[in-house]
């Protein structure tokens, strides 16, 4: 029972990520493959914080994702008005060297042996973990929420103008480079927060946690579920970690032989369905949702099909 | 002389990868997205020489070229099978690179459940030591090496001198004027995909005699090449060269210096570094 709260958490993590990213990539169009590094920095800052400063958990977990938005902020300045291929490349290199300067300042973070322990919060509540499960149920909904109030804003708008042709929004007027910036920073601090959350679930922090896979499954549950839709994020991942991870482990009967191939065989469906999704439904599972916006007083029907694709 | 020593290790370390980010540029170049399926190219490579070598039982040397051809083939199917197709459904950049991991995914982990997880060696052949001014190799690090320059040097006249990479380089830079004036697209491109497979088998082939053959091998390289590529420029060959060789260097030089794990991380600070003050013309 314990597992699977501890599965159902970190599907919670999971979704929140890919919801992140459905921000980044799917409104603004910046390809983030570095989202490992922003989590690992926020979950490693808060185990570094709470371990050896001995801060209280809270403190721990917002000083890190400052520390993440400091970071995300000099990464920003360096490649952010790159072509998005550049970008891509860039933020995969910066998780590397987070995930590599885990393992060589052992001093800090304690290397290859790890880190621990991080307890929950209120220790003396018999059933802390689902309570700490609602918990990040409620960051994740407030994520969500968020998300679709952002694209219905005004705000919303700009970042889409942003994506689909950086030089026209400037051209409008938009501070693009300044709005990218800015949602960068705020939304790979959310990554190092959701990282800080991680922390009590896993309790024992190991380098192994950095590896780049959570990066490309975060990516495949988005581009499967709708990197375009607000709740892409979510259906994504039900379909990847929640049917493989959570329901074929736990309840499929599997003989202990085939067992250890299950996760090979997990990701090889992963490539399959990545492959058939792009091919035959670019758009995701759940497609594009427009912006809702109030009707308008009508203006002549040109102007009524720009507001439709938003 | 810690800088001649950095140069010759360089050099012999970074034979794989000179070959890997050439291949890797000329799909860059010619179809305008970074195939990270290409890491598989390489994998294959070093698993068609297991076959070759350990399975069928033939002598290294004579396994290197037909594990060579099978990658190219192999490539060139994953070319006409799915990039082709999602290339003319007008499928973008960003989403052609997810497209290439769901295809590396796809081969690596297939891979996994038909051979196993497990790592493999090849069968090297009569392994000599030879010293020269006072710096060691092996006979096998020296072939390599001559087959890496001699395959390098090859892909090179080829893309700068030959029909083919005139009509390659056409394609690249405009699509429509080149398929006006007689190129025939889709035979070029299969003949680009086939070489560029072949140069990941080739490299897939060395980086698992010097070492040993696993799934991840292939993907484990991958960054390193895509950013060699991007530093390089897109499509120039001659880029991709000098990055690789200077990042091979480089590498040699910091692992004499200090830890090899702050090479890696250095060599990934110069890349962020370079892309930030290139400017427009990266990628």
């Amino acid at each position: 029972m314990d597992y699977l709260i501890f599965s159902f958490s970190l599907m919670l993590v999971y979704i929140g990520l890919a919801q992140l990213l459905h921000v980044q990539f799917g409104l603004l169009g910046i390809p983030n493959f570095g989202v490992v590094g922003f989590w690992g920095l926020g979950l490693y800052g808060t185990g570094v914080l709470y371990v050896s400063y001995s801060m209280p958990l809270i403190v721990a977990i917002l000083l890190a994702s400052l520390i993440t938005a400091a970071v995300a902020y000099i990464l920003s300045h360096l490649v952010l008005q790159r072509s998005g291929q550049a970008i891509l490349a860039a933020t995969l290199a910066f998780a590397a060297i987070v995930a590599t300067l885990i393992i060589t300042e052992k001093d800090i973070t304690g290397g290859v042996q790890g880190l621990g322990t991080i307890g929950f919060p209120f220790a003396d509540v018999a059933s802390r973990n689902v309570i700490y499960f609602f918990l990040l149920m409620v960051v994740v909904v407030l994520l969500i929420w968020i998300s679709a109030k952002l694209r219905d804003s005004r705000m919303g708008r700009s970042l889409i103008a942003i994506r689909d042709n950086e030089e026209l929004a400037a051209s409008l007027g938009k501070d693009t480079a300044g709005t990218k910036r800015g949602v960068f920073v705020l939304t790979c601090a959310l990554m190092g927060l959701l990282g800080g959350l991680t922390a009590p679930l896993h309790q024992f922090l190991v380098p192994y946690l950095l590896a780049p896979s959570l990066t490309f499954a975060v990516w495949i549950a988005l581009v499967l579920g709708g990197k375009g839709h607000n709740l892409g994020a979510m259906v994504g991942v039900f379909a990847t970690f929640g049917l493989f991870d959570i329901l074929i482990e736990t309840y499929a009967p599997v003989p202990a032989e085939q067992a250890i191939l299950l996760p090979n065989f997990k990701l090889f469906c992963y490539g399959v369905l990545l492959v058939m999704i792009i091919m035959f439904r670019p758009a995701g599972m759940l497609g594009v949702d427009g912006p809702r916006t109030r009707a308008r007083p009508a203006t002549t029907p040109a102007g009524d099909a720009s507001v439709k694709e938003g | 002389m810690l800088l001649i020593d950095a140069i010759f290790i360089g050099l012999l370390e970074a034979s794989p990868l000179i070959l890997a980010a050439m291949g890797f540029t000329l799909i860059f170049y010619l179809n305008g997205f970074m195939n990270i399926a290409y890491a598989e190219s390489i994998t294959f490579g070093a698993y068609f020489a297991v076959l070759f070598n350990v399975v069928l039982g033939a002598h290294f040397y004579l396994s290197i070229v037909p594990s060579m051809l099978l990658s190219g083939c192999l490539s060139v199917a994953v070319y006409l099978a799915i990039f082709r197709p999602a290339l003319n459904r007008g499928v973008g950049p960003t989403e052609m690179i997810i497209l290439s991991v769901g295809v590396s995914f796809m081969l690596r982990y297939g891979l996994i459940l038909v051979v196993g997880p497990e790592n493999l060696f090849l069968n090297e052949p009569d392994i000599t030591y030879l010293q020269f001014m006072g710096m060691g190799a092996t006979n096998l690090q020296l072939v390599a090496l001559a087959l890496v320059f001699l395959g390098a040097g090859t892909l090179y006249w080829m893309i700068y001198n030959t029909g083919l990479g005139e009509q390659m380089r056409g394609l690249a830079n405009n699509h429509d004027l080149a398929m006006a004036s007689g190129i025939n697209p889709h035979r070029t491109s299969v003949a680009i995909w086939f070489i560029a497979g072949c140069a990941g088998g080739l490299s897939g082939v060395f980086s698992g005699v010097f070492a040993q053959v696993t799934p991840y091998m292939g993907w484990n390289v991958i960054l390193i090449t895509m950013l060699v590529t991007i530093v390089a420029g897109v499509g120039s060959v001659r880029g991709a060269v000098v990055a690789a060789v200077v990042a091979g260097v480089l590498t040699a030089f910091i692992t004499l210096v200090t830890k090899p794990l702050y090479a890696e991380v250095a060599l990934l600070l110069a890349f962020i570094g370079v892309l930030t003050y290139r400017g427009a013309r990266t990628a």
